[in-house]
């Protein structure tokens, strides 16, 4: 399974502390890898194919773009060998202009119908799930809002997310980021987050990494998901846990 | 009764069209004005006992304020005192810090229950009103509820927080709260009414108490309906995120599901 990485903070900030061991937590995973992060409301990426991790030594540019990139959210993909072809333009972060804002996202999961969606606006030609996931999820945002424009966003994705395990059920999870704030949803596994004991308020971390990506692992808390059936929304703006809402 | 503005934004923007509407609409609010946003994450508040509008014009700093500030949260308030004095301590916006980090808190409504609460935490407040009282009851409970907060939302500590004030210092509550990212909003009586992207006013969202709006556009109201202790609203980057209901054991009649307009 790909593993997925989010830093949000309320000012800017590097992610040099966690974005190494979150690579470290990924090596396995040898197909490519991606860094998103916001520039005056702009989204800027920076991915490649190759591989995380090459014998010891873990990817240069990734070592370095983790110790210079600073923004209030950061998110990195890692991909996992099953997630399609080795190619950059495959690799995560994806994004989208939609509702106003430039979005960022990252997926890992499986859910082998909802390769056969056909959105009205395809990201990408290629069948890539993590593609058709984003698609999906942003089609619905849009069209829950033109139909009640009264809506929270909350309430659209929570709608738009409850129809995609129901229409094409899977194993889902994803973390989409405006400027703003970071949605996080997941039906199946689990998202840690973990605040800084010594620096509480300044960012909160969030991965889908096993045990986290310190060497105090009870310091990080689980958001566990049992029933794929179920999901929940974790909003996260800063450095709070904003909201968590159950499907 | 006083009168709540507010601007939320994904960057800074200025409230120069809408901020004088509002202080025109909320004119009859005749004890002071107060302006709050955030700069490199302090709050700054501009605020004033003086009428936000004398003799056929706008008060003149408020007017130079709404041009300049420049801000991705901008908060106002217009007051017509309930309870306290007509001065510039007991105008609004309030500053306060908790969860790691400042607040800026501007209330509406009338609580006189909870003018003699006492704070067991420092700092508390200059002003002996019922607002600024209220302001620290929800202050000192985030504090106790710290050593919850890496794993709480704070959704959910505010969602008790006014369930407690609303049990213990019944009341009308109508407030704004913001640490410059995101901006809670409660209401009880009276609504907030919330526009965004207008076409004659700021692009950004906007928020007011004012009964018609700032604009001849489609404002959403927003009212405790029967049934419901209240709403809280989330806002951030110029979305409305959130909308729910407040109940609590003992309140009115429950509200189906958590999300409810």
């Amino acid at each position: 399974m790909c593993e997925l990485f989010a830093m949000s903070a309320g000012h800017h900030y590097t992610a040099q502390e966690y974005l190494p061991p979150f690579a470290e937590g990924a090596r396995e995973n040898i197909n490519g890898w991606g860094i998103g992060f916001f520039r005056s409301g702009q989204v800027h990426i920076e991915k490649s194919c190759e591989g995380i991790f090459a014998g010891d030594q873990m990817h240069d540019s990734f070592r370095r773009l983790a110790r210079v990139i600073d923004s209030r959210i950061i998110l990195s993909h890692i991909r996992c060998p099953e997630s399609g072809h080795m190619k950059e333009s495959h690799a995560q972060p994806l994004t989208d202009h939609f509702l106003d804002h430039n979005w960022l996202f990252i997926f890992s999961g499986e859910a082998p119908k909802m390769l056969g969606y056909q959105s009205p606006r395809r990201l990408m030609s290629e069948p890539l799930l993590a593609s058709r996931v984003l698609e999906f999820v942003r089609d619905e945002m849009e069209s829950g809002l033109a139909r009640q424009p009264r809506q929270s966003l909350f309430q659209v994705m929570a709608q738009g997310c409850k129809k995609l395990i129901t229409n094409y059920p899977g194993k889902y999870t994803f973390f989409l980021a405006n400027e703003t704030v970071l949605f996080a949803f997941l039906n199946h596994s689990q998202i840690l987050t973990y605040q800084d004991p010594k620096a509480l308020g300044e960012t909160l971390i969030v991965t889908t990494v096993t045990g986290g990506l310190t060497s105090n692992p009870e310091h990080w808390q689980t958001f566990p998901n049992h029933d794929p059936a179920r999901g929940q929304i974790l909003i996260i703006s800063g450095a709070d846990l904003l909201y968590l809402g159950h499907l | 009764m006083c009168d709540l503005f507010a601007l939320s934004a994904s960057r800074n923007h200025t409230a120069a069209q809408a901020l004088p509407i509002f202080a025109v609409r909320g004119r009859a609010n005749v004890h002071g004005w107060g302006i709050g946003f955030f700069r490199h994450r302090l709050p700054i508040v501009e605020k004033s006992g003086e009428k936000v509008f004398f003799d056929g014009r706008l008060h003149g700093s408020f007017q130079s304020l709404a041009r300049v500030v420049d801000s991705p949260t901008i908060v106002a308030h217009i007051r017509y005192k309930s309870s306290g004095q007509v001065d510039e301590c007991h105008a609004h916006p309030f500053t306060l810090e908790f969860w790691g980090q400042s607040w800026i808190f501007a209330h509406n409504g009338k609580a006189p229950a909870i003018e003699p609460y006492s704070s067991p935490h420092q700092p508390v407040l200059e002003a002996k009103s019922d607002s600024a009282r209220a302001f620290e009851f929800l202050r000192d409970y985030f504090l106790e509820a710290e050593p919850v907060r890496p794993h709480t939302p704070f959704f959910q500590v505010l969602k008790e927080a006014l369930a407690r004030l609303l049990q213990e210092y019944p009341g009308e509550y109508n407030f704004l709260l913001t640490n410059g990212r995101v901006l809670w909003a409660f209401t009880n009586h009276r609504q907030f009414l919330l526009l965004k992207g207008s076409q004659k006013l700021e692009e950004a969202l906007l928020l007011t108490t004012i009964d018609e709006g700032l604009s001849p556009e489609n404002w959403k109201r927003i009212k405790a309906g029967p049934g419901s202790s209240g709403k809280i609203l989330l806002i951030a980057g110029g979305d409305l995120l959130h909308l729910e209901n407040l109940t609590f054991p003992g309140s009115e009649s429950p509200v189906s599901g958590g999300n409810g307009n």
